[in-house]
Parts: structure tokens; C-alpha cells; sequence
């Protein structure tokens, strides 16, 4: 699970579009996986079962945060993605952010898990828990999407 | 024969199954727009990965990583891994938890049950007893945001954290968390956004304070008594 962390990391700061808020994320999901280890079946590959349980954690906590209408406040600054970049560099990666801040949830997860992290849209599909199909157009609109908001500059 | 926005995408991925990946590939090689295209998929796709390489490069917070016990710490078994093991002969992972911080999350999950109502639980009061203000880790699960003694004389400390914040005071039993949402059960298995609830917490603390905050040097003398 060690050797997993900066993975978890990496999809935790698409997913919760922060880096720190992505480490608390990454936290919680360490925590659940220890709490549920039993569940996890040998043979199975732990690195998608434990997107798949931070994505569902993602998922509660952001329906949660609607609910109280809760503003987002880090723990701490945390990573800063591109940080170690010069002026234009930083430009040029914050259109990405942004522009990944433009898609709904379920399409960012969807580029994040096949784009990013290199899932097969089988596997990406088993993680959020949809058909091939479903995840298969969302991540062409995903991607479109992201296209079309970089414009020439791809 | 046209070629999807699906299947074009599918095959960027490498992800479209013969005898049609042969296929897409004659009609982009034949057609100089869909290339165009394809490359535009391959770019994108290279952006994303170079955008969140640096994260893979970084180190992993040391509050992150002392949960599965940090690679350096000694590996404690616990039994039922262990059965585990000789039972499915599969390498381990979520157990191998080292000593310190870990031990105590372990405690905290495994042991609720000791902790007594309204008090810390022994990750919290781990970090409550060792934890000083101005030497405390970037990225503690919980962070100190000060101490102070109440009237009374007894000493308190104002805590914020992932999974719990709020205020605690030593006694003869241990850190009987007085304000705040601390010592609950942490909800969605102890993820909850922190800072909102510290600003509230410093308010109680300052109500409740018989003086100033303790400085480093009164919380370091306070820490060697054990905080009595």
C-alpha cells in the first residue's frame, strides 16, 4: 500500500481538484482501507480497489459539503502541482487545472483514471462502478471537453 | 467507413480490439484530418501525464505515510494478518504498521472500546501529549494550535485535525475533550475538512483560558511533566 501512495496522490489531487485537499482525501482512503482490509479479495488488484474506495469517498464527502453548503478550507498548503515550474510553465499548467475544473465529476474521473493513471476502460469502468459504454462516452466528451478548452494550444 | 469520436479516442488509448484497431489505423493513415485529430488525443494525453507527474516524484507527506507505518519503520504483525498470510500465502500490505503514530491508529480503530467517554483516543492523545506548537510536523494528521492552562490550573490544548478538532484538558484520567467535535467517532471514515472549525475553537479557547497561551519554552516544561 506504501508503494501505492504517490498514485493515490496523484488520482486524490485530480479528484478533489487540490493537492491538499487531495492528501486529506488520500488520508481518509488509508484509513478506510485499513478499517476494510478484510474485504479485500487476494488476487484482486489492490490499486483499483482503493481508487474505487476513494472515489466513493470523494463522492459522499462532496454530496456532504452541498448539503451543509461548507466551504472548502485545506488543512495545510500542502504540494503545489507545478510549483516547481517557471512563469510560463505555471501558465500553461493552470489552464489544465482549470480546464479539468470545467468538467463534470463524472467525466474528470473518468480522463483521470484512463488518461492519467493508465486504467483500460474496463478496469476504469469496474472502479466507478459503470458500463464499459457509459464510461467510454463520458470520457470522449471528457476529453472534447479539454480539447476544445485548450484549443490550438494542444 | 467512418471512424467514431469513440473509437478514434479508443484507439489514441490503445484500447480498440482487432480486427477494427487495424481498421482505424488504415482510414488515419488515409486521412490527414482524423491524423490531425489523433494527434491531438496523443497531446492531450502527454499534457495530462506530464501535469500530474511531479505529484509521483514528490515525497509523500510524512502524516500520510506513518499511517502504513513509513518505510522505515519496524514491521509490528498483527495476529489476524498473520493468519491471513499463512491462510492465503499474500504478501502484506495495510499491517505493515510500524510503531509511534501508527500503533495508536491501530488502537483507535481496533480498540474503541478503551477509550473512555469524552476523551481523546489514543491517536489523539498521542499527538496531544507529544505534539509541541512550534516543532509540530507539516501535515500532522492533528495540529496543535496552542495551549493554555484554565482556571483551575489544569492544562488544555486546542487541537484541529482531519478527523476531529477541538479542545482537551489533562486530568487524572487523560484529555477529556471539553469543546469542539473531538473525540466522536470520525465520520466517513475520519474524513472531514479541517480549518472551517478552527477559527470557533480558538474563540472557545480564549473564553475559556485563565491567561495567555502558554510559549514554546512554558509548553516544553508543561510537556516534560506530562501536562500536570
Amino acid at each position: 500500500m506504501l508503494a501505492l501512495l504517490p498514485r493515490l496522490r496523484r488520482f486524490a489531487a485530480g479528484l478533489a481538484r487540490d493537492p491538499a485537499d487531495g492528501d486529506d482525501l488520500c488520508q481518509a482512503t488509508v484509513i478506510r482501507a485499513l478499517e476494510k482490509r478484510d474485504l479485500w479479495q487476494p488476487g484482486t488488484r489492490l490499486d483499483s480497489w482503493m481508487m474505487r474506495m476513494m472515489r466513493n469517498i470523494w463522492i459522499d464527502e462532496s454530496r456532504a459539503r452541498t448539503r451543509r453548503g461548507e466551504t472548502f478550507a485545506a488543512e495545510d498548503a500542502g504540494l503545489s502541482v507545478g510549483s516547481s515550474g517557471g512563469q510560463e510553465e505555471a501558465v500553461t499548467l493552470g489552464v489544465i487545472d482549470r480546464g479539468l475544473r470545467t468538467l463534470p465529476d463524472e467525466q474528470r474521473e473518468a480522463v483521470l483514471l484512463v488518461v492519467v493513471e493508465g486504467y483500460s476502460y474496463k478496469e476504469a469502468a469496474g472502479i466507478v462502478g459503470c458500463p464499459v459504454g457509459t464510461l467510454n462516452s463520458r470520457l470522449v466528451r471528457g476529453r472534447d471537453a479539454l480539447l476544445a478548452w485548450l484549443g490550438d494550444g494542444v | 467507413m467512418s471512424v467514431t469520436r469513440e473509437e478514434l479516442a479508443a484507439f489514441a488509448d490503445g484500447q480498440l480490439d482487432e480486427p477494427r484497431r487495424s481498421e482505424v489505423a488504415a482510414e488515419v493513415a488515409a486521412d490527414p484530418a482524423l491524423a490531425t485529430e489523433l494527434g491531438r488525443h496523443r497531446a492531450l494525453k502527454q499534457r495530462l501525464a506530464a501535469h500530474f507527474a511531479p505529484i509521483l516524484g514528490q515525497p509523500v507527506p510524512t502524516g500520510l505515510s506513518a499511517l502504513l507505518g513509513g518505510p522505515e519503520a519496524k514491521v509490528v504483525d498483527f495476529t489476524a494478518a498473520r493468519q491471513h498470510r499463512a491462510a492465503r500465502g499474500f504478501p502484506r500490505w495495510g499491517w505493515i504498521v510500524g510503531p509511534a503514530l501508527a500503533a495508536s491508529l491501530a488502537l483507535a480503530v481496533f480498540l474503541p472500546q478503551r477509550t473512555p467517554e469524552g476523551y481523546a483516543d489514543p491517536r489523539l492523545a498521542a499527538a496531544l501529549d507529544d505534539q509541541l506548537v512550534a516543532s509540530q510536523r507539516e501535515g500532522a494528521p492533528t495540529r496543535i494550535l496552542l495551549s493554555f492552562r484554565k482556571r483551575g490550573g489544569q492544562y488544555c490544548r486546542a487541537f484541529s485535525g482531519a478527523a476531529h478538532s477541538g479542545i482537551a484538558c489533562k486530568d487524572g484520567t487523560g484529555w477529556r475533550v471539553e469543546a469542539g467535535a473531538g473525540g466522536a467517532a470520525p465520520e466517513h471514515g475520519g474524513y472531514k475538512m479541517a480549518g472551517s472549525p478552527a477559527a470557533a475553537i480558538m474563540a472557545q479557547a480564549q473564553d475559556m483560558a485563565a491567561g495567555p497561551a502558554l510559549t514554546a519554552d512554558q509548553e516544553a516544561t508543561a510537556r516534560a511533566r506530562g501536562w500536570r
